[in-house]
């Protein structure tokens, strides 16, 4: 196959893992770039998904591994892309292809090389709820399954001292530190952007008290500490304590009036942690404070009225961003506005955050590399033209996912699908 | 059908996985006991190590061992078949050893890994490789077949989103067939002229893509026709319309794939009692209001004279529907924005519960309209008299005010005749009545049944971006599935049921839910159509005489496997 006819698709969450099978499946040659060591995006952080509640895990596994073992797709993790110049059905692109120190055919993922390292370092991955080592998988069930080493902090790397403990504990000689970073060019056809989301810093809102009191959790703090892969195995205790929280208050948009749009995701979201803690502790209040309910999808309300069934409260606050959390003798102070404008508090042992989509980190030199434009918000835009497009200025270049704007799961599939149907008319006939 | 040769070779190759599994299991113990194991007596058992079989080394060693023994059949004890399933079942390919009589054995995860005492790790493993070998010798083999497929489409439903799937998909080799039940394209989107500030605000973009249409030679348009009737599967569906003015039969032909694109309509608001109103009141919903501002160019009142003060009430039927329709809260806002520039002294009252604003845009769309002076107020209840309105703030006591104008709107439903549809098809709808996806995240715009496909307000409610998009999600399916002048491979693991055992029950054709199932009247008996039949097997799990078979999953195998690992 002509190498014009390869599609190149930047993120392997879920939007990019769809665009890059889809077109695998029909016969086209895929290079699907990871920043990450692993695959799977943000979905594989949840333990369920909503509103059907179907274990993430289970439900993107399968495809992480037939994207894995698919021979028409190349998975390149850890990297990043640099340049792509040319124009459609003709784009040369240069890819930053970070040294994983550990060869992806040779290791067998048996982890006997994790424990022999003499480096801890904290999982971001894990919200930094957990730790790791310098040479580590993000969590229990990383696809593809082979440790990646982390060279700032590895001590034969970044040339502290010399260590070879891990390249000793492996018995498959898949270690191999003096692998080196490389430039890889690529000539690709069109390009596929889905890179996805990163979440609003909470620190931000000095009043939510997030970063000063260890009983306040961002939402996907709390989406970890609630996965059984998770930091905690799935048990809810609170930091530091190692008790469960006996009453929690959800605070919903926070970063909206900030960033000035809603995320369309979060009350879902938030609904969802309702439910799982009704669930694990049966006794726990449980307060929703939010502004606006957004259910934008035919089944939403059905999954909302169904937690209001399971009773909690709901509270209604015109701005969460005026709320102001307080902490006295271990117990958070909930302090708000209620309906009459009469202030009330809510004395709880845990706050979830409920935080915006913000763009990709990396969106802004993405899009510089690529020669296609953001909007004023972060995300990439695309076609002004058009209507209900997933094409951007540039011929060629599709964007897909949260890095177009925030959404969930369904919208995100929808938009990956879209962008294969356009993709796969570049470079090869294709009944047209 | 099981294997018809008669002398049958097995080969049970045992990987070491490095130390991983032969430290924790003692491989030659299995190897020494395997063949001398009762069930084995009489068959020709050869049992191997191999330090690391998904290698490359490995694979090529598994090559040739299944040629020179011309194995009959083949075990693999090793990893977790998530692993390696596919690496060994491609060894398979490579020797011409039908991969369906080869089987894989996790004696790493669920032995090797999990049991601390090496003896009862070993002896659990074999239990599992004799499983194995038991059952794979009771697998029969399957042969994948190629099926030609027609390229082409029909799509239901002219407006937006059916447009935007014919244009998507019609070329050279691709015909696309657009059937429409009114006399002319554009749907809804014909009551429309503004759109919103983020869909560029006009309509130039719709009136062009209609204009494509008519012109593209590879879309036949049939107006004031419906679908007559659907059969086949993916790759080839047999196609009748029929002509809805005269009744008669029209067109018939063949497309590979279906696309339902029959949109909505607005709920009945009399149906309401809080929103009762006569068509001499000046109240309006909102696709009346789309439509003056189409036909006239402003709002006005019934007198032609332009309203002072105008309540708009959101969420009109919502509670009784059970969803929000998701696109309300924007159009409201686009209405309001066109009555602010059509009179500086316009008085706005916006009743609404929750503003739902999905889009990345809506929100500052929101503020600017607010911010021109709007009054939004939040309710927690609201009732019409005419053009009195009665409220309550939420929180507050209840109030009353007399505007103009009342701009209501509505919950949007699937069209009529989408019930009917979805029958037609003998696909699902969900709890709301539209149709239902597949899978709600992973395969949002296809059905249970391969092939068909769901676009637009008929998929849930969705605005005029939405629908485009999951119109070119659909075409992006359709053009890496059926592919002019490729072949489709049909799953082979599926049901196939017996004839002489089938009471014709038909309880299975009610479990089925991907219509594979018919009934044949004249033999009173259940058949399978291999083409739609995906091998989940619940139909073998349900029949009460056990007349069903799920290939490769045959109650002989599984009962076989299951006696071996216990016994």
């Amino acid at each position: 196959m002509n190498s014009k006819d390869k599609i190149l698709v930047i993120g392997a969450g879920i939007a990019g893992m769809e665009a890059s099978l889809l077109l695998a499946n029909a016969g086209r040659s895929v290079l699907l770039v990871e920043k990450l060591s692993l695959t799977g995006g943000n979905t594989i952080k949840n333990e369920d998904s909503f509103p059907n509640l179907e274990c993430s895990t289970c439900m993107i596994a399968p495809i992480q591994q037939d994207i894995l073992q698919n021979p028409n797709i190349e998975v390149m993790t850890l990297s990043t892309v640099k340049k792509v110049e040319g124009e459609a059905g003709n784009f040369n692109v240069t890819i930053d292809k970070k040294a994983r120190y550990v060869s992806l055919v040779d290791c067998i993922g048996c982890g006997m090389c994790y424990e022999p390292c003499p480096v801890t370092l904290k999982n971001e991955w894990e919200e930094n709820l957990s730790e790791k080592k310098a040479i580590y998988v993000p969590c229990e069930g990383s696809l593809p399954n082979v440790p990646a080493i982390d060279p700032e902090h590895c001590l034969q790397l970044n040339g502290k001292k010399s260590c070879n403990a891990c390249v000793e504990a492996c018995m498959f000689g898949a270690i191999d530190l003096s692998e080196k970073d490389e430039e890889v060019q690529v000539d690709v056809g069109a390009v596929i952007v889905a890179t996805g989301f990163d979440m609003f810093d909470a620190g931000k809102i000095s009043n939510l008290g997030y970063g000063k009191f260890p009983g306040v959790y961002t939402s996907m703090e709390f989406e970890r500490l609630f996965a059984s892969n998770g930091p905690t195995s799935g048990e809810l205790v609170l930091r530091g304590g190692g008790e469960s929280p006996r009453s929690i208050a959800i605070i919903h948009c926070v970063g909206r009036k900030e960033l000035g749009y809603c995320s369309g995701v979060c009350c879902m979201d938030s609904f969802k942690y309702s439910h799982f803690l009704k669930n694990k502790l049966p006794d726990a209040k449980v307060y929703n404070i939010y502004s606006d309910i957004c259910l934008p999808n035919k089944t939403y309300q059905i999954f909302y009225n169904k937690i209001k069934g399971e009773g909690g409260g709901f509270i209604f606050q015109s701005s969460p961003e005026d709320i102001e959390i307080k902490e006295s003798s271990g117990k958070l102070g909930v302090n708000l506005t209620d309906r009459n404008g009469a202030a009330e508090s809510l004395d709880v042992d845990m706050v979830i955050l409920a935080c915006a989509i913000v763009p990709g980190k990396e969106s802004e030199n993405l899009a510089e590399s690529l020669g296609i434009e953001l909007d004023g918000k972060g995300f990439f835009l695309t076609r002004k033209e058009d209507v209900g497009t997933v094409e951007t200025s540039k011929a060629g270049i599709f964007v897909v996912g949260c890095a177009e704007g925030p959404k969930d799961i369904q919208n995100s599939v929808i938009q990956a699908e879209a962008a294969v149907g356009k993709a796969i008319l570049i470079g090869e006939i294709n009944g047209k | 059908m099981e294997s018809k040769k008669t002398s049958s070779k097995i080969g049970v190759y045992i990987c070491e996985c490095g130390p991983n599994i032969a430290d924790n299991i003692d491989i030659d113990t299995i190897i020494a006991r395997l063949p001398s194991l009762e069930e084995y007596q009489n068959k020709e058992l050869v049992v191997k190590r191999y330090k690391l079989l998904c290698s490359n080394e490995g694979k090529e060693f598994l090559e040739n061992e299944i040629r020179e023994n011309e194995f009959t059949h083949l075990v693999v004890a090793a990893c977790s078949p998530r692993d390696h399933d596919t690496t060994f079942i491609n060894v398979c390919k490579k020797t011409q050893l039908n991969p369906y009589l080869y089987k894989m054995v996790n004696i790493r995860e669920q032995c090797a890994w999990i049991i601390p005492d090496k003896e009862k790790a070993t002896e659990k493993a074999i239990r599992y490789i004799r499983a194995a070998t038991s059952r794979v010798l009771k697998q029969s083999e399957l042969i994948e077949k190629q099926l030609d497929i027609d390229p082409g489409v029909l799509v239901i439903g002219g407006g937006i989103s059916g447009i935007e799937t014919a244009l998507s998909l019609a070329g050279k080799e691709r015909k696309v067939y657009l059937v429409e039940k009114s006399s002319e394209l554009g749907g809804k989107m014909n009551m429309f002229k503004e759109l919103l500030p983020r869909q560029n605000g006009n309509r130039d973009i719709i009136e062009k893509k209609i204009e494509e249409v008519k012109k593209n030679e590879s879309i036949t348009i049939f107006l004031e026709t419906e679908l007559e009737s659907a059969v086949g599967f993916l790759g080839n569906f047999e196609i009748s319309l029929k002509n809805i003015k005269n009744n008669q039969p029209g067109a018939e032909f063949t497309v590979g794939a279906i696309v339902a694109a029959t949109g909505f309509r607005l709920t009945d608001t009399g149906k309401l009692a809080q929103y009762k109103y006569s068509k001499e009141s000046e109240v309006y919903t909102s696709l009346e209001i789309e439509n003056m501002i189409k036909r006239d160019g402003k709002i006005v009142l019934k007198s032609g004279k332009e309203p002072e003060s105008v309540g708009l009430i959101h969420c009109v039927g919502r509670e009784e529907k059970g969803y929000c329709s998701q696109i309300c809260c924007n159009y409201m806002l686009k209405f309001i924005s066109f009555l602010q520039q059509q009179s500086d002294s316009i008085k706005i009252k916006d009743f609404y519960r929750d503003m739902c604003l999905p889009h990345k845009e809506d929100q500052g769309f929101f503020e600017e309209v607010k911010n021109k002076g709007a009054d939004f107020i939040r309710i927690s209840d609201v009732k019409i008299k005419g053009t009195h309105v009665e409220y309550t703030p939420i929180g507050k006591d209840k109030k009353e005010v007399d505007v103009d104008m009342v701009i209501l709107a509505p919950a949007m439903e699937p069209e009529k005749g989408t019930e009917e549809l979805a029958e037609l098809f003998n696909v699902p709808l969900s709890e709301t009545n539209f149709f239902q996806e597949e899978h709600q995240q992973l395969n949002p715009v296809e059905t249970s049944i391969e092939g068909i496909f769901i676009v637009g307000a008929c998929h849930g409610p969705a605005g005029i971006s939405e629908s485009m998009l999951q119109a070119q999600a659909a075409s992006g399916k359709i053009s890496t599935r059926l592919i002019p002048g490729k072949k489709i491979v049909p799953e082979v693991k599926v049901s196939e049921i017996m004839e002489d055992f089938c009471m014709g029950c038909r309880t299975c054709m009610d479990i089925c839910s991907y219509g594979a199932i018919t009934f044949d009247g004249e033999l009173s008996v259940c058949v399978v159509n291999e083409a739609i039949c995906r091998g989940c097997g619940n139909c073998a799990g349900s029949c009460p005489s056990g007349a069903i078979r799920a290939k490769h999953f045959t109650s002989a195998q599984i009962y076989q496997e299951i006696i071996e690992a216990i016994r």
